[in-house]
């Protein structure tokens, strides 16, 4: 048992980081009721739960999100909303892009396109005090360590499909723009913006 | 040749010069508390690893108070100095990096990249301070405190060296927030957990570039000395000695 665990370190410690947990502590049970809603474990920690997690984070292979709705980007767009005009509201401002609440949908939806099974369905989940659970397509893996900051490439002028891609033809969004540290550093060394490692990786 | 991503020109001339980040600490304002210690664990996301790792000398504190006890009882004093990574502008933990982890940036701070830290633990050798930690472990926090993590600041993994970063996320974010506004950084925009929450004002953070700095001045005070000077780190952190006896 302690080669196995010895040899899992040795595993974790050559990049990949499975399971590698300081010596467990003698703490006393927790009640049910001390967890959070929908908290399956006691503990939160940066080891991959087995060996497949491990090499998909490596290999960057990461499952498609799924979506609450299928909301259509290109209908959207094609009426010419902004993408920072009330769904993803901040982005401008600050370092992450908000994603909308049922509340800002119902903002144009209490009035358009209310005769749609998919708006009726949305009004119904506002009714039972429902929000929608989106999921982020473009973030960065924690083992990155990239902390992007949005405001300054939007003041620059960047449009958002240089990075994004043609979300404004695209009904869900799709991870199409492979975010690499190339892609990122290219567009630094023309726009002679700062390339040192601690610009984005702290 | 690959077209440009961006066609708009939107970098203009950069007039201003590049800081360099210092710290100053007053030895005789401290009190030993231990405040920074406390307000850096929970700034920067630093785990802790129980006493039994502790005692093996695996802790992580990215500021520490050593205590001094001077003279002989009854007559004895205790002194403390807070002690966090110097920022040397030349680095003993620099050169010795195999994979160029460890290196300086242009604003003067000595940076850890965890990306390409693979390990080899031969900066925390060369430092003479002591104030680089291997993570020996992955963190982990008891549910729920892990929803206190900065999410500012990365989450180190097992098997890469970390150490005190002067703040940098408060430093870009200063900086950027500066820039929005259209207005030069002035003393006081940024500083660091520790200095923010230091409550007799020992510690001082700043832009050493700028001499009007109160960072800058401390710097220059007669009572002002470099950690283990002679080793000819040239930190960027000064001390200011005790007047009191």
């Amino acid at each position: 048992m302690r080669i196995v665990t010895v040899a899992l370190c040795v595993l974790a410690a050559g990049g990949a980081g499975i399971g590698c947990q300081p010596s467990p502590r003698a703490l006393p049970a927790r009640p049910d009721s001390a967890r959070l809603p929908g908290q399956t474990d006691d503990v939160f920690t940066t080891a991959r739960p087995s060996l497949a997690v491990a090499v998909n984070d490596f290999l960057v292979r990461r499952p498609v999100p799924v979506q609450p709705i299928e909301f259509p980007h290109d209908v959207h767009a094609g009426r010419r909303i902004a993408c920072d005009e009330y769904c993803h509201e901040g982005v401008s401002t600050q370092a992450v892009a908000g994603l909308p609440s049922l509340r800002t949908c119902m903002i144009c939806h209490n009035t358009i396109a209310t005769d749609r099974p998919r708006i009726q369905s949305m009004t119904a989940m506002r009714a039972a005090g429902r929000d929608l659970a989106w999921q982020r397509v473009f973030d960065y893996p924690p083992s990155s360590h990239v902390r992007f900051n949005h405001a300054p490439h939007i003041r620059t002028g960047i449009e958002c499909s240089t990075c994004h891609g043609d979300i404004a033809g695209q009904t869900v969004a799709r991870r199409n723009v492979a975010l690499t540290m190339g892609f990122c550093v290219t567009c630094h060394d023309q726009q002679q913006a700062s390339v040192d490692c601690q610009s984005c990786h702290y | 040749m690959t077209p440009p991503l961006v066609t708009t020109s939107v970098q203009e001339e950069d007039t201003t010069e590049m800081p360099k980040w210092g710290m100053a600490v007053d030895l005789d304002a401290c009190t030993g508390c231990g405040a920074c210690v406390t307000a850096c664990h929970a700034e920067n996301n630093i785990s802790t690893v129980g006493a039994e790792q502790a005692a093996r000398g695996r802790a992580k504190h990215w500021i520490r108070v050593e205590r001094y006890w001077e003279g002989s009882f009854p007559d004895v004093r205790l002194r403390f100095q807070p002690v966090m990574c110097q920022q040397c502008d030349s680095a003993p933990c620099e050169p010795v990096c195999p994979t160029y982890a460890s290196h300086h940036t242009e604003d003067g701070l000595n940076a850890q990249v965890y990306n390409r830290c693979i390990g080899t633990r031969y900066c925390a050798n060369a430092c003479p301070y002591n104030t680089r930690f291997f993570d020996f472990f992955n963190p982990a926090w008891d549910k729920p405190l892990h929803l206190q993590l900065n999410p500012d600041v990365s989450l180190r993994e097992v098997g890469v060296m970390e150490k005190c970063t002067f703040c940098v996320q408060r430093i870009r974010a200063g900086t950027i927030a500066a820039k929005a506004d259209a207005r030069e950084l002035k003393d006081g925009d940024i500083t660091t957990a520790c200095v923010q929450t230091c409550p007799a004002h020992a510690l001082v953070f700043g832009d050493l570039s700028d001499p009007d700095s109160r960072v800058s001045q401390m710097a220059r005070a007669a009572r002002g000395t470099a950690l283990l000077g002679d080793l000819g780190t040239q930190p960027n952190v000064t001390y200011l000695q005790r007047q009191t006896p």
